[in-house]
C-alpha cells in the first residue's frame, strides 16, 4: 500500500515537472493543430466569421492553383537535391573528424556552427549579398572571365541552386550523428578487414557503410521533413523570386496565409503537406527491410 | 521524502504566485477604463440627442481629464518615424492625460502583422491604413465609423475636399481619414539630363519623349534610367492603372468583381515597352530591379545622378530630400490624353472597432490633420496634406522646402487634368500584385510573349477577383 502512495506521489511529481512542457504542447502545437483542421474546411480570411465549405479549399488546390503545383515542385526539386548532398557531405566531413589529429574538437564546433545559425535571418541576408549582383561570387567569378551581367540570384535557373548549396552548407547536425555512429563501429571489423587485405574504398562500403545504414535512414528522414519545410532561405534571400522560381511551399502558403488572407485555403495547403511528409516516410519505412541493417536485430 | 514534499509545495506556491499576480497586473485599469469610457460616451450620445452642444462639450472635457493610451500603428521610413514620435510627443505635451504606445514599422510585414492583430482582436487604437487594403478590413468590420464625431464636432474635416474624404467611406461607414493625397508623377533628376545633353520634360511629353530620354541618359551612364521607383513597372497595379485608364478603360470594375476593361493588348503593349526598355538597357531588368528593391529609395541612381527619371507618387522628392534636393517633378507621360491621372488618397487613419478610446482617437486624427503645429513637423512627408487651410498655411508661412513647393504646385498641375478617383482597391488586390508581377516579368524574362502574358494576366485576375468578391 504505502508503496502505491509513493509511487503515485512520484507521478504527481512527474507531471508537475512535466508540466511546462505540456502546457506548451498543447496550447501552442495540439490545440493550433487542430484549429487548423476545422479552418481548413472553412473559409476564413482572418478577419471574417469562418464558414465552413466542405472540401472546397482540397479541391481548389488540386483542381484550380496554378501557384500550388509550382511551389510543390520548387519544395521536390529543393529537397531532392537537397537531401543526398547534405548527407553527403555529412558523412565525408564526419569521416575526416573521425580521425585522430590534434585540436579536432575545434574544428567539430566550427563545422556544427553553420547548423545553428544557418537558418536564421542574418545569415539568409548575408547569403544574399555574397550571392547577389554585386556580392562576392560574381566578382570572383569575373575575375575568371564569367560574364558580369550573369546573376546567380536573378536567373529562374539558378536561383534555387544557391538556396541549395545554402542547405546543404548547414550539414551540422548530420554530421554530428554520423559522428557518433562512427565511434560505434567495433575496430575489430577493419582489423580483421585489413588483416584480409581489404581496401580503404572497399572497406568503406563493405564495413563502414552497412554499419552506418540505420544512421543514415534516421537522418534520411530527419532531413526529408527538414528539406519540405524550407522557408527563411526562399523568403528572405530571393521572396520566392524570380518569377515564383525559389517559392517553396511553406513560403507560398505563408502568403496564402498572410498577404493574401486566404487563412482556411492556408490551413489546407498545410495538411496537404502534412500527407505528402507522412506518404515519404511511409514509403521510407516501408524499403527499410531491404537495406538497412541492424547489428542487434534478427536481420540473418 | 518531507524535504521532496517541501521542495514540490514551493514550487506549487511560486507557480501561482506568478500566475496571480500576472492576473492582477493585467486586470486593474484597462477594465476600470473601459467602463467610465463607455459610461461617459453613452451618456455624451444621450445628451447629445437631448439638449445639443453645450452638455456634450462639458461630457468631452470631462472625460479628456482621465489619463488615455491610445496605440499607434505606421509604415514608413526612419524620417517618419522620427518626426511622428516628435508629433506624438508635442500631442501629450499639448493634452498631458492622453499618452501613446506606438509601433512603428516599414512597409513589409506591417499588413502582415495588422491582419494578425485584427484577427486577435488586439488591434492597435489608430491605425495607418492603406487605399490597398481599407476595404478588406472596413467589410470585415475591423474599423470603426467615424461619422459620429465628425456629426459631433470632435473630428473636423470642413477644410477636406468630399471627393477625397468619400474615398475613406467603405459602405455606409467612414472607415478611414485620409491624411494626404497624392498624384502619379515622373521624378527628374535635371543634373543627370544634362550631363547627357537632353532636355528636361514638358508638360505635355508622351511616352515616346520618355523613352527617348531615358535612352540617350541611359546610353551616357551605361546604367538603366527609367525607373519605376523601387518596385518596377509591375510591383503595383497602380502604374498599370494609369496606362489603362489613359486608354480610355480602369483596372478594376467599379464593384471588384473583374478587370475593367476588355482589351488585352492594352495589357500587351504595356508589357511589350517594358521589355523592349529592358532589353536596351533603358530600364533595369528583373534582377537590377530586386538589387533597387534592397538598397531602398533614398540609394536608387536617381537620387546619385545616374538615372533620369522615376514613376513614384510626387512625395518622392521630399522622401528623399535628406540625400538629394534637386529633383524635380514632371507630368505622367502622356497625361494630357485621357484623364489617366487620378487624385489618390496617400494614406489614412483608421481607427480599429475594438478600440475603447475611438473619441480620443478623433480628437487625434482631427489635430492631426488640422493643425498648422502638428503640420509644421510633418513638413509634407506623408503627401500633400488633405486640409486646404493647412496646404494655404504652408504656402504663405514661406518655411518650405523647394520639395514642397514643387509637390504642392504639381497637384495643381496634374488636377487639371485628372480624371475621377477610382474605387478602393477590391480585396485580393494582394494576389492580383502578383499576378501582375509575375506576368509582367515572364515578359521581361523572355518566358512568354506580351499577348501571352497578358491572357495569363486576365484568366488569373478574373479568377481571384471573382473568388474575392463576387456576392458574399
Amino acid at each position: 500500500m504505502a508503496k502505491s502512495g509513493y509511487k503515485r506521489r512520484d507521478n504527481i511529481a512527474g507531471y508537475i515537472m512535466l508540466s511546462p512542457w505540456l502546457f506548451g504542447f498543447i496550447l501552442m502545437w495540439f490545440l493550433p493543430m487542430v484549429i487548423s483542421i476545422y479552418y481548413s474546411f472553412t473559409d476564413f480570411n482572418l478577419l471574417n466569421e469562418a464558414k465552413i465549405i466542405g472540401l472546397k479549399n482540397y479541391i481548389r488546390i488540386f483542381t484550380a492553383d496554378d501557384t500550388f503545383r509550382q511551389a510543390f515542385k520548387v519544395t521536390f526539386i529543393y529537397a531532392i537535391f537537397l537531401v543526398p548532398l547534405r548527407l553527403a557531405f555529412a558523412l565525408c566531413v564526419a569521416m575526416l573528424l573521425n580521425t585522430k589529429h590534434m585540436g579536432l574538437g575545434l574544428y567539430r564546433t566550427i563545422y556544427y556552427i553553420p547548423s545553428i545559425i544557418g537558418g536564421s535571418i542574418a545569415v539568409s541576408i548575408v547569403w544574399r549579398q555574397i550571392f547577389g549582383n554585386q556580392g562576392v561570387v560574381m566578382s570572383l567569378l569575373s575575375v575568371f572571365g564569367i560574364e558580369q551581367k550573369l546573376s546567380l540570384l536573378g536567373n529562374t535557373k539558378t536561383a534555387l541552386a544557391v538556396i541549395i548549396l545554402m542547405g546543404v552548407w548547414q550539414f551540422g547536425s548530420s554530421m554530428l550523428i554520423f559522428l557518433a555512429a562512427l565511434k560505434q563501429i567495433p575496430n575489430s571489423l577493419y582489423e580483421s578487414a585489413r588483416v584480409d587485405g581489404a581496401k580503404s574504398l572497399r572497406i568503406f562500403f563493405k564495413i563502414t557503410i552497412p554499419m552506418l545504414t540505420p544512421t543514415i535512414f534516421f537522418n534520411l528522414i530527419l532531413q526529408i521533413v527538414n528539406g519540405f519545410r524550407v522557408f527563411t532561405e526562399s523568403y528572405v534571400i530571393t521572396d520566392g523570386g524570380p518569377l515564383n522560381s525559389t517559392l517553396s511551399y511553406v513560403l507560398y502558403l505563408y502568403r496564402r496565409a498572410f498577404n493574401y488572407f486566404d487563412m482556411g485555403y492556408s490551413c489546407a495547403l498545410a495538411w496537404v503537406l502534412v500527407a505528402v511528409i507522412s506518404v515519404f516516410t511511409v514509403i521510407l519505412f516501408k524499403t527499410q527491410n531491404n537495406w538497412v541493417h541492424y547489428e542487434s536485430g534478427g536481420d540473418d | 521524502m518531507k524535504s521532496r514534499m517541501k521542495r514540490l509545495a514551493a514550487l506549487l506556491l511560486a507557480g501561482t504566485m506568478i500566475f496571480s499576480m500576472a492576473a492582477c497586473g493585467g486586470k486593474s485599469d484597462p477594465a476600470d477604463k473601459a467602463t467610465s469610457d463607455t459610461s461617459s460616451n453613452t451618456s455624451d450620445n444621450a445628451s447629445n440627442n437631448a439638449s445639443g452642444d453645450t452638455s456634450g462639450d462639458a461630457k468631452v472635457t470631462e472625460a479628456a481629464k482621465e489619463p488615455v493610451t491610445i496605440k499607434i500603428a505606421w509604415w514608413g521610413s526612419d524620417k517618419r518615424h522620427e518626426y511622428t514620435q516628435k508629433l506624438l510627443d508635442l500631442y501629450t505635451e499639448l493634452n498631458p492625460n492622453v499618452k501613446f504606445e506606438a509601433s512603428p514599422s516599414g512597409w513589409d510585414g506591417y499588413f502582415e502583422r495588422l491582419s494578425t492583430q485584427a484577427a486577435s482582436g488586439s488591434m492597435p487604437d489608430i491605425v495607418q491604413m492603406d487605399y490597398l487594403y481599407i476595404s478588406t478590413y472596413a467589410k470585415n468590420n475591423s474599423l470603426a465609423d467615424l461619422q459620429e464625431f465628425i456629426d459631433s464636432g470632435v473630428l473636423d474635416v470642413s477644410n477636406v475636399d468630399e471627393n477625397i474624404l468619400n474615398t475613406g467611406s467603405i459602405g455606409s461607414k467612414r472607415t478611414g481619414i485620409p491624411l494626404s493625397t497624392s498624384i502619379l508623377a515622373v521624378t527628374y533628376n535635371p543634373a543627370a539630363i544634362e550631363a547627357a545633353g537632353a532636355t528636361v520634360p514638358a508638360d505635355n511629353w508622351t511616352w515616346e519623349d520618355y523613352i527617348e530620354l531615358n535612352t540617350k541618359v541611359a546610353q551616357k551612364t551605361g546604367e538603366p534610367s527609367a525607373l519605376n521607383s523601387i518596385i518596377g513597372p509591375f510591383g503595383d497595379s497602380n502604374f498599370f492603372n494609369y496606362w489603362v485608364r489613359q486608354h480610355g478603360g480602369m483596372l478594376f470594375k467599379e464593384d471588384g468583381t473583374g478587370l475593367g476593361f476588355e482589351d488585352d493588348a492594352i495589357t500587351a503593349e504595356y508589357f511589350q515597352m517594358w521589355k523592349d526598355m529592358s532589353d536596351a538597357n533603358v530600364s533595369p531588368d528583373p534582377d537590377e530591379q530586386s538589387q533597387l528593391a534592397a538598397v531602398g529609395k533614398e540609394a536608387l541612381p536617381i537620387v546619385n545622378d545616374k538615372a533620369a527619371t522615376t514613376i513614384e507618387w510626387n512625395n518622392f522628392t521630399s522622401i528623399v530630400s535628406g540625400a538629394n534636393d534637386k529633383l524635380k517633378l514632371a507630368l505622367m507621360p502622356s497625361s494630357f490624353e485621357g484623364n489617366g491621372l487620378w487624385l489618390k488618397p496617400g494614406m489614412f487613419f483608421s481607427v480599429s472597432e475594438s478600440s475603447k478610446v475611438k473619441e480620443e482617437c478623433a480628437k487625434f486624427i482631427s489635430w492631426f490633420i488640422n493643425s498648422e503645429e502638428a503640420n509644421d513637423i510633418i513638413a509634407g512627408e506623408r503627401g500633400t496634406p488633405v486640409s486646404s487651410a493647412i496646404r494655404d498655411y504652408m504656402m504663405k508661412s514661406g518655411t518650405m522646402t523647394e520639395q514642397q513647393v514643387e509637390m504642392f504646385g504639381y497637384v495643381d498641375k496634374a488636377a487639371a487634368v485628372a480624371g475621377k478617383t477610382p474605387a478602393p482597391d477590391p480585396s485580393g488586390i494582394a494576389e492580383v500584385n502578383e499576378a501582375f508581377a509575375n506576368a509582367g516579368n515572364s515578359v521581361l524574362y523572355g518566358q512568354a510573349t506580351a499577348q501571352e502574358a497578358a491572357a495569363t494576366f486576365r484568366k488569373q485576375a478574373t479568377e481571384i477577383l471573382e473568388r474575392n468578391n463576387a456576392a458574399k
